[in-house]
């Protein structure tokens, strides 16, 4: 694929559109997918924390029910000892749950003689044993499990303990005060308890600890640990102490809303072994108690990383894919292009027969095709035209150009033109403006003695006026051969023209019949502009026209032959009317008074140095503005008999 | 060049003005052979805004000039200065046509 194509273009363009999509969509996955499984997280962390709760709660409120009825039972003032003694059995044989109940009467309360009055019923092996409590190594109304509930007067749970008895079972007592009524007031009689192993509640934590990723705590009313997977801060150690050890001090804010008893999620930073982790709490109402479960971050975001990998994976795929998709199609779509190219390339460097690619579909492509095919047929078609054209137009111009050699060739060409004739000096000069025209001059002996010499000019240019000229030309030689009246040559040749000529072409002649041994000159003129005579002793004059009409027009038309005498050194100048009639590129007129001024330039100059002066001239002024008429000169220099010496 | 025509109770008068060419030349004959067409008798020719006639242009007047003839019309010319009378003068072509000073001359003529 070529690095500036529009195949490339194209796939890169969609490419990179893609992938900014698609990295928006993984952004956007992230962040979504982030969010709810934070909140599923958190969802559960609470339900598992409350739930835990509620567990905990349940068994300690049956038992919360159990002791106050026995407490309401024990409020009955005609008791017997045996009455109170299977009381305290009664709640053990029907509460496994209970471990011990005690029921502990104030000094004297009971029996009047006896200052401690305590039954307590307790488990052992299977078996429901009783002893009684008190004595003076035992004083138990200053024990916590006493003293709280008297003082409080409500029932109280118990920090728990260590059972010195047992094997060490952690504990808890549920503690009741009792009371009777004496003389209308509520009077304190004693304390029920039961004692409660946590051995269960421990269990249960340490299974939901072994079943999730975190694990699961409970803080007491003061914040020492009841249960936690690391079993050496059970009882040993407080969430304050532990946060003072770990340099927390984000967990000893959470420890205080713990024992205050709120509920939350919060997140805390470079946890012990687990590092960042959610935290969610809820207490235990009646105990004071709070159950904590932790859930490490990087878990939680494991499942949001796992998703994203696979949605990455999925997304690099599909990009993957489209790479191969879009690179195909472009290609495949860029290839009549490409092969159009090389056809136009091909078509570009001259190969007209160059073949386009077929192409069925409609598409731009297709269009672009059928429009090449259409211009390459009509370029054919225009070149064919053109070969034509040019090949007609190069028969006429050669045609043209033999028709200019042949137009030359009946002008006497050769100068100087006699020069074993010393009496005169002619120059001449034709200019046609285009390839043939209509300007004509010539000059030949009539006899010894007479020299004939004309200059004429036919309407129009081109083609037909070269004919006229032609015509023109070959008249005036016959005539002209037979007599020597200027006058009569022109009527003569006149009436040829003029004869049929339903074009209305004309020529306008000066012609003259110069005597050489004397110098005297006869002429006349149909309709030709005047002629300059420029002579030693006037300088520069123009001969004045007789304003006869110009031939081939009118049959019988008169011409006035006139005459005068060259001196010796003096010059004749004829020519037509393209020479006064010379435009420049502001279609300004040469004009008689320039030719004039140029003339008078010209003295002492020979035929031919006359005639390129003003051909000078004439070049400079029209400074190679088109020329718009033929232009014909003829200087006749007589130079007289005796010159020689 | 530009020619205005003009139809008159006498005859019709044909202001030729510009520069009468090869070029114009045919627009000329023209023209004039549509005012012939009309039966026209007589033809007054001002050339006084003309500024340039060629040889070509002679031509046409010329060849005008013969049809007018055989239609039986006289053809009149009138405003001829500058270049254009000289053309005229040395052409001869004054000694051939009736030429006036001023188109009321012309028509009166």
């Amino acid at each position: 694929m070529r690095l500036h194509g529009i195949a490339f273009r194209l796939a890169s363009l969609t490419l990179v559109g893609a992938t900014l999509i698609l990295t928006a969509i993984l952004g956007y996955n992230y962040t979504v997918s982030r969010s709810m499984i934070v909140s599923l997280a958190e969802e559960r962390g609470t339900l598992l924390a409350d739930y835990t709760a509620e567990n905990i709660s349940g068994v300690f409120n049956a038992i919360q029910k159990v002791m106050n009825t026995i407490s309401f039972s024990l409020e009955d003032a005609g008791l017997t000892t045996k009455q109170v003694n299977d009381l305290g059995w009664m709640v053990l044989n029907d509460n496994p749950e209970i471990f011990g109940s005690a029921i502990a009467f104030e000094p004297y309360a009971f029996q009047s003689d006896s200052k401690y009055y305590a039954p307590y019923h307790y488990r052992s092996n299977n078996d429901i044993l009783f002893e009684r409590l008190g004595g003076k190594d035992y004083q138990y109304f200053y024990m916590d499990w006493y003293q709280l509930p008297r003082e409080l007067e409500r029932s109280v749970w118990t920090e728990p303990y260590y059972d010195k008895v047992g094997d060490s079972e952690l504990m808890t007592t549920y503690a009741v005060p009792f009371y009777r009524m004496r003389d209308g007031h509520k009077v304190l009689k004693g304390v029920v308890t039961a004692d409660i192993s946590l051995s269960w509640v421990q269990k249960l934590i340490a299974g939901l600890s072994d079943r999730e990723s975190g694990y699961v705590f409970m803080l007491s009313r003061y914040g020492t640990f009841i249960a936690h997977p690391d079993a050496n801060l059970v009882m040993n150690e407080t969430i304050f102490t532990r946060a003072e050890k770990l340099k927390h001090p984000q967990l000893r804010e959470v420890g205080r809303r713990m024992v205050a008893g709120e509920s939350d999620v919060v997140e805390l930073k470079d946890m012990p072994v687990i590092g960042d982790s959610f935290l969610y709490f809820s207490p235990l109402l009646d105990q004071q108690w709070s159950i904590g479960v932790v859930f490490p971050k990087k878990e939680i975001m494991a499942d949001v990383s796992r998703l994203n990998r696979e949605v990455a994976t999925l997304g690099i795929l599909g990009f993957v894919v489209l790479v191969l998709l879009i690179t195909c199609l472009a290609s495949r779509i860029t290839r009549p292009l490409r092969k159009l190219t090389v056809s136009a390339h091909d078509m570009a460097s001259g190969n007209l027969e160059a073949e386009l690619p077929v192409t069925t579909s409609k598409d731009e492509v297709g269009e672009l095709t059928s429009a090449f095919q259409t211009m390459q047929d009509s370029i054919k078609n225009y070149i064919t035209n053109l070969t034509e054209t040019t090949a007609a137009k190069e028969r006429i111009e050669s045609e043209l150009r033999i028709a200019h050699d042949i137009q030359m060739s009946i002008l006497p060409k050769l100068f100087p033109a006699f020069p074993e004739r010393k009496e005169f000096d002619i120059y001449a000069s034709i200019e046609p403006a285009k390839e043939v025209g209509g300007d004509l001059y010539d000059f030949f002996f009539v006899d010894e003695t007479h020299f004939c010499f004309l200059v004429g000019d036919v309407s129009g240019k081109g083609v037909p006026a070269a004919f006229f000229m032609a015509v023109t030309k070959t008249l005036l030689k016959v005539v002209a051969e037979r007599t020597l009246d200027p006058g009569e040559v022109l009527i003569r040749v006149n009436n040829d023209l003029a004869e049929d000529n339903d074009a209305c072409m004309f020529v306008t002649l000066f012609l003259a019949v110069m005597e050489i041994s004397t110098g005297k000159v006869r002429y006349a003129s149909a309709g030709h502009n005047p002629p300059l005579l420029m002579t030693k002793r006037k300088g520069v004059e123009w001969i004045p026209p007789l304003n006869e009409l110009v031939a081939g027009v009118m049959e019988d038309t008169h011409y006035t032959t006139k005459s005068m005498t060259l001196s010796p050194g003096d010059t004749l100048f004829i020519y037509t009317d393209g020479v006064t009639e010379a435009m420049d590129s502001t279609q300004e007129l040469y004009s008689e008074e320039r030719l004039e001024d140029v003339m008078n330039q010209c003295q002492g100059k020979s035929a031919e140095q006359i005639i390129r002066t003003i051909d000078g001239a004439l070049k400079d002024f029209t400074g190679g503005a088109e020329q718009s008429d033929d232009i014909t000169m003829l200087a006749m220099q007589y130079l007289g008999t005796n010159s020689e010496s | 060049m530009d020619i205005i025509c003009d139809k008159r109770e006498s005859g019709t008068l044909l202001q030729v003005s510009g520069r009468l060419d090869a070029l114009s030349a045919a627009t000329f004959e023209k023209d004039f052979l549509q005012v012939m067409e009309g039966g026209e008798t007589k033809v007054v020719v001002d050339l006084a805004d003309l500024k340039y006639i060629s040889s070509a242009g002679l031509r046409s007047i010329l060849a005008s000039a013969k049809k007018a003839r055989k239609a039986g019309c006289t053809m009149h010319f009138c405003g001829l200065k500058g270049m254009v009378q000289e053309v005229f003068q040395v052409s001869g072509l004054g000694t051939m046509f009736t030429v006036s000073a001023t188109v009321e001359e012309a028509f009166g003529a």
